[in-house]
């Protein structure tokens, strides 16, 4: 059973569609990763779930176990995270917790379970205008946990962290995961396959690719040479590239990258080619495609 | 319910403490308060030491009477205490909005009515307390310097005025609910208010329905204890426009949209 | 000139209600400015402002000069 599900849903600014027929289905206990460029509608798509715009057509289904105002069952991390400064750590969660309808007995306590959760336990009685960028980020992430949501969306909630920032993040996201249903977006597909399990890919506003991560990463990891040699490969390439066993070429001045449908087979005929030995071989290596070659190809 | 709207008031109260503005909005009315007295007091003091006079020449002004000082101050309340309110309280949704800490509110179950509400009494808790608290000041000095000024009048024509203040801090958050620029918000109520005034002014007959009239209302009721003509008709006309407006923000900050440009 | 100071002497229980509260305006907008390190603007030309515009300086700091982020 899905949580929410999304039906041809489109947001159009001005005649031009930011989001664009964006049918979606996101399921329960899982982490769902919403991956695309700068400006592919992930922000707007997120911002749709959560109701703080109104979709020019379609639909949102949130799941029947979970009745009544939705925001009740969501918890939401927005890209560019904005508090009211002049409250300490402690005092905005609760502020949160209180305004989601959590007893002010019952807020105190969800309050310090979460910012120990995120690790902010020490710094709670700080104004939240003191806080670094990576603390904000953790703030943000407590915030949108302590009504105990059934779904955490979070909007990029690495982008914005040094290398230390994200791997804490990114570790805090798979401890999660073991509760509650995630939803984030990011442009960075190292991200995704670290913590998600399903995977939708967004572009101009449209989903281009979905499905479960190890689906994806089994269709779209195939067989390739990385070939490189002292001279150019210009002709060569043009006189072996109608082959039926090549998928695909990339050349890159001295550099060859081929994909193609049988290992074996195209190591044969590679290695007995005399062409290819007159150029002089400097590297010849047999790979795997990954989901990231796929995932740099449609993003161009 | 009601709680919720409890913590959203409670999240208002706190930062008007944090920011002084419980303090320093009522000090000003304070002063604004105690000035007019002052100044009507000492003035011909004030006019033979710095204003130049020939020698020998005798200043014969005839002291102003309480009512003229108490309406002098409302005068002050009207142009600098405005301002001062309007600063001040511009920013309460307008000043959310354009830093972005709206949303985090409003995308918890949170309803706009109370979010709305919330912050309008608040502001007006504090608008008319300091005003409350600066016209007592006023009606004290006058009562010691000038003379004393039948309490029925007072509290009659101080009543009126806090209905016209209500009315202008309702605009105030109508429209720093509607549009993001916090100079557009100040121009656009003050100069809502000084038309609605100026209007009332020079065109009694046609305005007396309006909430411009209530000033010079209050005014009336220092002098003579009786309000001028059509008094309760801009009485109940205010009442109505602040319900509409309140209504109609509500509702057209509903339809729009929470979150602008999504960078 | 002294009639002007006979009269304020007299009175003077009157003024210094005035100036107190000006006072406590000023030292709580000082204060304040002291308190944060982030202010609109340079933080000095503040304390000038505070400390010799009378009643404007304050209220002007309130208003404008301190960041609320
Ligand atoms: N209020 C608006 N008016 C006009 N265009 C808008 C508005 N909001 C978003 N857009 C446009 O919609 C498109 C999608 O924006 P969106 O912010 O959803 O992308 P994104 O995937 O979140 O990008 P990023 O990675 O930069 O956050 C962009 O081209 C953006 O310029
Ligand atoms: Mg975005």
């Amino acid at each position: 059973m899905s949580l929410i599900e999304t039906a041809r849903l489109t947001k159009k600014y001005n005649g031009n569609a930011a989001v664009d027929n964006v049918s979606l289905s996101i399921r329960e206990g899982m982490c769902t990763a919403l991956l695309g460029p700068n400006g592919a509608g992930k922000t707007t798509t997120l911002n749709m779930l959560t109701g703080l715009i109104k979709p020019t057509e379609g639909d949102i289904d949130f799941n029947k176990d979970y009745a009544g105002d939705r925001r009740k069952h969501i918890g939401y991390l927005p890209q560019h995270p904005k508090f009211y400064g002049w409250m300490t750590g402690e005092e905005y969660v609760s502020f949160s917790a209180e305004l989601a309808g959590l007893s002010k007995k019952k807020a105190k306590e969800s309050t310090n379970e979460m910012l120990s959760l995120v690790g902010l336990k020490e710094d709670r009685k700080k104004k939240v205008s003191g806080y670094s960028g990576g603390m904000k980020q953790r703030l943000g992430i407590a915030q949108a946990l302590v009504h105990e949501p059934k779904l955490v969306i979070l909007d990029e909630p690495v982008s914005a962290l040094d290398p230390i920032g994200r791997r804490e993040i990114l570790e805090l996201m798979k401890k999660l995961k073991q509760h509650t249903s995630i939803l984030f977006s990011t442009h960075v597909l190292h991200d995704a396959e670290e913590v998600s399990d399903d995977i939708f890919i967004m572009k101009k506003g449209k989903i281009i690719i979905e499905g479960g991560l190890s689906e994806l990463q089994r269709k779209y990891q195939q067989p390739a040479f990385f070939i490189e040699t002292e001279k150019a490969m210009d002709n060569w390439l043009s006189s072996i590239n109608e082959k039926s066993w090549i998928r695909q070429s990339k050349l890159d001045k001295k550099k060859l990258t081929l994909t193609v449908e049988d290992v074996d087979t195209a190591r044969d005929a590679l290695l007995k080619d005399p062409m290819l030995h007159k150029l002089k071989l400097l590297k010849f290596e047999v790979a795997k495609t990954s989901l990231e070659d796929l995932f740099m190809k449609v993003m161009r | 319910m009601m709680k919720q709207w409890g913590v959203l008031f409670k999240k208002e109260w706190t930062e008007s403490a944090r920011n002084f503005k419980w303090l320093w909005l009522p000090v000003v009315f304070i002063l604004l308060g105690v000035m007019q007295p002052l100044t009507s007091y000492y003035f011909a003091d004030i006019i033979e030491n710095f204003g130049g006079l020939p020698e020998g020449a005798v200043l014969d002004i005839p002291p102003p009477s309480g009512a003229e000082v108490l309406a002098g101050t409302l005068g002050q309340f009207s142009q600098i205490g405005f301002l001062v309110l309007v600063l001040a309280f511009m920013g309460t949704v307008a000043g959310e909005k354009s830093h972005g800490t709206h949303l985090m509110v409003l995308v918890k179950p949170v309803s706009y009515f109370n979010y709305l509400t919330a912050k309008w009494v608040h502001i007006l808790l504090i608008s008319l307390s300091s005003f409350v608290i600066g016209f007592a000041g006023a009606v004290y000095y006058t009562a010691l310097l000038i003379e004393t000024v039948p309490v029925n009048n007072v509290l009659s024509g101080g009543a009126v005025y806090a209905l016209w203040i209500t009315f202008f801090m309702t605009l105030v958050l109508c429209l720093s609910a509607l549009i993001k620029s916090t100079a557009i918000v100040a121009f656009g109520s003050l100069g809502t208010a000084l038309l609605m005034s100026v209007l009332s002014m020079y065109t009694p007959d046609l305005m007396k329905w309006s909430p411009g009239m209530l000033s010079s209302h209050s005014q009336m009721l220092f002098f003579s204890g009786n309000a001028g003509d059509g008094f309760w008709v801009s009485v109940g006309m205010t009442f109505i426009l602040i319900t509409g407006i309140m209504i109609l923000t509500i509702y057209l900050f509903n339809k729009k949209e929470v979150a602008g440009h999504t960078e | 000139m002294d009639e002007l100071t006979q009269a304020l002497q007299e009175n003077w229980a009157l003024i210094a209600p005035v100036l107190i509260l000006q006072a406590i305006l000023m030292v709580v907008a000082l204060i304040d400015c002291f308190k944060h390190d982030k202010t609109n603007g340079p933080q000095w030309i503040w304390v000038l402002v505070i400390v010799f515009i009378n009643i404007i300086g304050p209220i002007l700091y309130f208003v404008f000069g301190r960041r609320n982020d």
